[in-house]
């Protein structure tokens, strides 16, 4: 099983709410077949719950979960380089580009999901 | 030999001239083309390219007769959504840019002799924008004799490029990253990445320098939030970006440019390059979480040591090694030795870095290391020395001054780490320079041997 096997060291997020976002994602990235679609529900929600760990566009986090958020990036980024997707890659990385970007920029965060929903739906 | 590349624009008004002469200067010396071609392409149906004189009023003039020749008022069939089928919804009425674009041209070649453009006096080449404002792509190849870049010409490729990429960014992120890439570093892994991306058939210096600038920047952001965990309040002599910018500002600035580098690998359409750098990624995040674990059990062990130091500093080094390899289409057996070579020249960079701590000419405050709780191999072999490591592990123990701090150094010193760490590291770059015996590395191998021992060689 594709999750269980991408949890290590962060095997403490999936009961804090990994395992509900990854949920969330699934009928978007059904759409993507069945190989990746598992992939790219737990990437998106990775992505998700980095940028929420690491407190992006509010104060910063404390060191250990500003570390947890990059693994969860880094985890991301090769689970979706796993489905060999240049669109989906490319189209991951813009909607993490956009909100840190709005992040320094002080100005109003779209929510995660909604931008990583929309890079799903771009990739098809 | 044939180099591409993209050139991106975003243009501000419905009609408009993009003048892209310098862009494909830059493009020119990027790619080191002495004598030959630079074919441009226009990617969209409404962006046409033209050489002309880029003079403020000859400018409007040429608007002005693209709209009298082909009016917007006009009636275009285009423009009638009821009569099309399968019309997207954004789908703008644009029947009129369509109509112009036939004026234009949507390819152009231009000469270049001795490394410039072979353009007259007046002459600019242009993107004109028929349809904006929007955000546009224009192909570029070069193709001809290129010149054979030595070592400098291989640097300067690498801060064109870095320019380049951080040219466009939004200034809250930008600006930051600027600083700290213009602050110095050695640019180790870029190097790295062009050198081996001559290793194979399909070597494409532009390409190549993409990479290599993507896997610097990877580098800076992991910088950044290095500094941040740290509380390091200078690198490269500068402020850190957390200290200057806040730590807010530090955590977006880190995301940004990791989501960045890792969209630059990705459009470059190499799925291998791509697993790559992100297996190399997933590996230094991994070991900077352990690094901190380890912090509580200061100053740890040599397997602890050699776990942290494998995923923090050798992963990207050999995915350099390895993806440049891999941009070119290099044999399996060769993208095999030069990952080998990374790493083990990987860990013995850190191993050197953790000695030059220990000097006063490291550049960096004495015992700096130390105080950040940073895993150091000298420090973990003088910490298990009979005489000497009950003292430094309770000197450890405590709040350290700077008069425990000196003695901890001090007992360093005496009892022989360094010049065992340095005897490691150095044996490491013999295992390194043997992987690269007995196979064609294309002229590269004389360089890639000098920087294995350059990362022995040094006191900063």
């Amino acid at each position: 099983m594709i999750v269980t096997d991408e949890l290590e060291a962060i095997e403490s997020l999936w009961e804090a709410g990994l395992a509900e976002t990854f949920t969330a994602y699934q009928p978007a990235a059904a759409s993507l077949g069945e190989a990746d679609a598992s992939r790219v529900a737990l990437a998106a929600a990775l992505v998700e719950t980095a940028l929420g760990l690491q407190q992006l566009g509010r104060p910063a986090p404390p060191a250990p979960d500003l570390l947890r958020g990059d693994l969860c990036l880094a985890r991301a980024s090769r689970l979706l380089a796993d489905t060999r997707d240049r669109r989906l890659q490319v189209s991951f990385a813009r909607a993490i580009e956009e909100q840190a970007a709005a992040a320094a920029a002080e100005r109003e965060l779209e929510p995660t999901r909604l931008r990583l929903l929309r890079a799903i739906q771009e990739a098809r | 030999m044939t180099a591409t590349d993209r050139i991106m624009l975003r243009s501000s008004r419905p009609t408009e001239f993009v003048d892209l002469t310098a862009r494909l200067q830059a493009a020119v010396e990027k790619a080191g083309l002495l004598n030959g071609r630079i074919h441009l392409q226009s990617l969209h149906t409404t962006l046409g390219l033209a050489v002309n004189e880029n003079e403020p009023l000859l400018l409007a003039d040429l608007e002005a007769l693209l709209k009298r020749l082909v009016p917007l008022e006009a009636t275009y069939l285009h423009d009638d959504f009821s009569l099309r089928t399968a019309v997207p919804s954004d789908e703008p009425a644009n029947g009129h840019a369509h109509a112009r674009n036939l004026l234009l041209q949507p390819s152009l070649t231009i000469l270049v002799e001795e490394g410039e453009l072979l353009i007259g006096r007046w002459q600019a080449v242009f993107a004109v924008e028929l349809d904006g404002p929007r955000a546009r792509e224009v192909a570029i190849q070069l193709d001809g004799d290129f010149a054979r870049a030595g070592a400098d010409g291989v640097k300067r490729l690498i801060e064109l490029e870095l320019e380049r990429q951080l040219h466009a960014d939004p200034a809250p992120v930008g600006d930051p990253m600027r600083r700290l890439v213009e602050a110095g570093g050695k640019r180790f892994r870029p190097f790295l990445v062009l050198l081996t991306s001559r290793l194979g058939p399909g070597h494409d210096p532009l390409r190549a320098a993409t990479l290599a600038a993507a896997v610097e920047l990877i580098h800076a952001a992991t910088l950044v939030h290095d500094d941040y965990v740290d509380e390091s309040p200078k690198r490269r002599g500068r402020p850190t970006v957390a200290a200057a910018e806040g730590p807010a500002r530090a955590v977006a600035v880190g995301d940004y440019y990791f989501a960045k580098a890792t969209r630059l690998i990705a459009e470059l359409g190499n799925p291998d390059v791509t697993s790559t750098i992100a297996g190399a990624m997933e590996a230094i995040c991994r070991s900077q979480i352990d690094d901190l674990e380890f912090r509580g059990r200061y100053p740890g062990d040599e397997a602890a040591y050699l776990q942290v130091v494998r995923g923090k500093t050798a992963a990207l080094i050999a995915a350099s090694c390895v993806a440049g390899a891999q941009l070119a289409g290099a044999p399996v057996e060769v993208i095999e030795r030069v990952r080998r070579y990374g790493e083990a020249v990987g860990v013995a960079f850190q191993m050197t870095d953790d000695v030059v701590d220990f000097s006063e000419h490291s550049g960096k405050p004495l015992g700096q290391d130390i105080r950040e709780r940073v895993l150091s191999l000298p420090l973990i072999y003088a910490s298990e020395d009979a005489s000497r490591g009950q003292e430094i592990q309770g000197l450890l123990a405590g709040p350290l001054p700077d008069e425990h701090l000196r003695r901890v150094v001090a007992l360093v010193a005496e009892s022989g780490a360094l010049e065992r760490v340095n005897r490691q590291a150095h044996g490491l770059v013999r295992l390194a320079v043997g992987e690269l015996e007995g196979v064609e590395l294309n002229g590269v191998k004389s360089t890639l041997v000098e920087i294995a021992e350059s990362v022995v060689d040094r006191s900063a």
